[in-house]
C-alpha cells in the first residue's frame, strides 16, 4: 500500500478548527516538522499557542484520529508543544518588558474581592501548565504577593537592575519585597505611577510567556499608569457575586475599554461555600452576579471560584492552592480559569495591529 | 505620519494638521479658558515638524514636535476621525 503524501496529511489536519481562534490549525501554523516515513508512520509537532490550552487533549486525539484514518498510515506520533506568541504593539525602543510576550492585568474596581488570590493562582496555574510566568504586584500601598507566595526576600541588585524573586517556579516582584516590614508606603498618586514603572523597567524580568499584573483596587493612578506604560494583552476582572461588587467591577471594565485594553472576561470569586459539617452549599454573596454582568457587557465569563478555607489558609502560609491542594474544587476552578484566560490572550496575538510610519 | 488600521484602512497626516489638532490642555484650553491654538494664527516650522512618535499603552500616540511640544496624547479614535 502507498503511503499518503504530506499534502494529504495536512488536508485532513486542516479540518481541525481552533474553537477560540475560529480558523483551522494548519493555516494557523500549528503543524510543524511533518514527516511521513516510507513505512507509513506519520509524525509531526502540534504547536499550541499556550501550554494552558483548554482543548489540548481534544486536539491531540482529533489529530491522531484524522491522520490514522488515512489509507496507508501505520502509526501516528503527535508531539504536543506550545509557543506563546507575543500579542501587542511594541513601543520603540522596546525598553519596557522587552522579553515579555503577554501581559495580563488582574483588576477589580473594588477591594477585598480576592484579586491577589486570583492573580497568584492564575500565575501558578499557567506556570504549572509549563509556561514561564512572572507576577508583578502593582499594589504599592497594600502588597500581598510576598505573603501569599511565602517570599519575604529582599531582591538583589545586579548592574543597576533588580532581580525578580523566584518562588514556586515563578518570577515575582512586589513593593513588599522592596520595602519590607510593617512600615507603610505613604505616596501621592504620581509616586505610585513611578513605582509601578520602576518595577517594569528596572526589574530584569528576562523572557516570559506571561506576566500577570496584580492591580490595586480602583480606577485611578495605578491602573492608568499601567494602561499607558505597557501595551496590555488584556485584563481579567475579579468580583464577588453581590450587586455592590459587580457594579464597581463594571466601572473598572469600562475604564479599560476606554483605554483600548481588551477585557479578557469576568471572574466570580467567593461564589459559594460548602459547609464541611453538613455538606450544604451556601451562596453567601448571592449567585451568578458576575455571569449576568458579563452577559450584559458582552464579555466572556471566565468561571467561578468557591469560598474555601483551604484557599485562605494556603494564601496565609505562602503556597498557592493550585500547588498545595491541586485536587480541591478551588484549585480546579483556578486551573480552568487560567486555561480560559490563556485562550483569550492567544486570540489577541492573531489580531492585525495598526502600523504607524513616520517619515 | 501614516497609519494602517486594524481593518486595513489607511490614514495619512501632515505634521501641521496634527499640530493644530493637539488635544492637550495647553493647546485646547481648560475650564472655559481658551487654549493657545485658539489665540495664535500661525505656527512656525519647528512647531509643526514631527520629531518623534511614541505608543501610549494600547490606545493612543504621543507626538513630539521639533519645538519641544509633546504633551498631546492622540487617541486612536481621535486620529481615526481626523480627516
Amino acid at each position: 500500500m502507498t503511503t499518503p503524501s504530506s499534502q494529504q496529511v495536512l488536508e485532513v489536519l486542516g479540518r481541525i478548527k481552533d474553537p477560540d481562534l475560529g480558523r483551522d490549525v494548519v493555516s494557523l501554523g500549528m503543524i510543524k516538522d511533518l514527516d511521513v516515513s516510507p513505512q507509513g508512520k506519520v509524525s509531526f509537532t502540534f504547536e499550541l499557542t499556550t501550554p494552558a490550552c483548554p482543548v489540548r487533549d481534544r486536539f491531540k486525539s482529533q489529530a491522531e484520529d484524522a491522520v490514522g484514518e488515512l489509507p496507508g498510515v501505520t502509526a501516528v506520533e503527535v508531539r504536543m508543544t506550545a509557543n506563546v506568541r507575543p500579542a501587542f504593539l511594541r513601543p520603540k525602543p522596546s525598553e519596557i518588558l522587552p522579553g515579555v510576550k503577554q501581559t495580563i492585568a488582574v483588576a477589580s474596581g473594588k477591594g477585598g474581592v480576592g484579586k491577589s488570590t486570583v492573580a497568584v493562582n492564575l500565575a501558578a496555574a499557567l506556570c504549572k501548565s509549563g509556561a514561564s510566568v512572572g507576577l508583578l504586584d502593582a499594589d504599592i500601598y497594600g502588597p500581598s504577593i510576598p505573603a501569599m507566595t511565602g517570599s519575604h526576600v529582599v531582591p538583589q541588585q545586579v548592574n543597576g537592575h533588580l532581580l525578580p524573586i523566584e518562588a514556586h517556579g515563578m518570577k515575582l516582584m512586589s513593593f513588599g519585597h522592596i520595602n519590607p516590614g510593617d512600615q507603610p508606603t505613604i505616596y501621592r498618586g504620581p509616586m505610585v505611577g513611578k513605582a509601578i514603572e520602576a518595577m517594569m523597567v528596572q526589574v530584569d524580568w528576562g523572557v516570559l510567556d506571561y506576566l500577570v499584573i496584580d492591580l490595586p483596587p480602583g480606577t485611578g493612578d495605578a491602573s492608568l499608569t499601567l494602561a499607558q506604560a505597557v501595551p496590555l494583552t488584556g485584563v481579567a476582572i475579579v468580583c464577588t457575586p453581590q450587586d455592590v461588587a459587580t457594579d464597581i467591577a463594571v466601572k473598572a471594565l469600562q475604564m479599560f475599554r476606554k483605554l483600548n485594553v481588551t477585557p479578557l472576561g469576568l471572574i466570580e470569586n467567593m461564589s459559594w461555600y460548602v459547609c464541611p459539617d453538613c455538606g450544604h452549599r451556601h451562596e453567601i454573596f448571592s449567585h451568578g452576579g458576575a455571569e449576568a454582568a458579563a452577559k450584559r457587557l458582552g464579555v466572556p465569563f471566565l468561571g467561578a471560584i468557591p469560598l474555601e478555607e483551604g484557599i485562605r489558609q494556603d494564601a496565609d502560609t505562602g503556597t498557592p492552592v493550585v500547588i498545595s491542594r491541586p485536587e480541591s474544587a478551588g484549585a480546579k476552578a483556578f486551573v480552568a480559569i487560567a486555561s480560559q484566560v490563556a485562550a483569550r490572550t492567544s486570540i489577541q496575538s492573531f489580531r492585525q495591529l495598526p502600523v504607524i510610519n513616520v517619515h | 505620519m501614516e497609519v494602517t488600521w486594524e481593518d486595513g484602512a489607511r490614514s495619512t497626516y501632515s505634521g501641521e494638521q496634527l499640530r493644530w489638532a493637539c488635544p492637550c490642555a495647553e493647546c485646547r484650553g481648560e475650564a472655559g479658558i481658551p487654549g493657545r491654538l485658539a489665540r495664535v494664527k500661525t505656527l512656525n516650522d519647528a512647531e509643526v515638524r514631527i520629531r518623534d512618535v511614541t505608543l501610549v499603552g494600547q490606545y493612543a500616540l504621543q507626538i513630539a514636535f521639533e519645538s519641544g511640544h509633546a504633551t498631546g496624547i492622540y487617541t486612536f479614535s481621535l486620529l481615526r476621525h481626523l480627516v
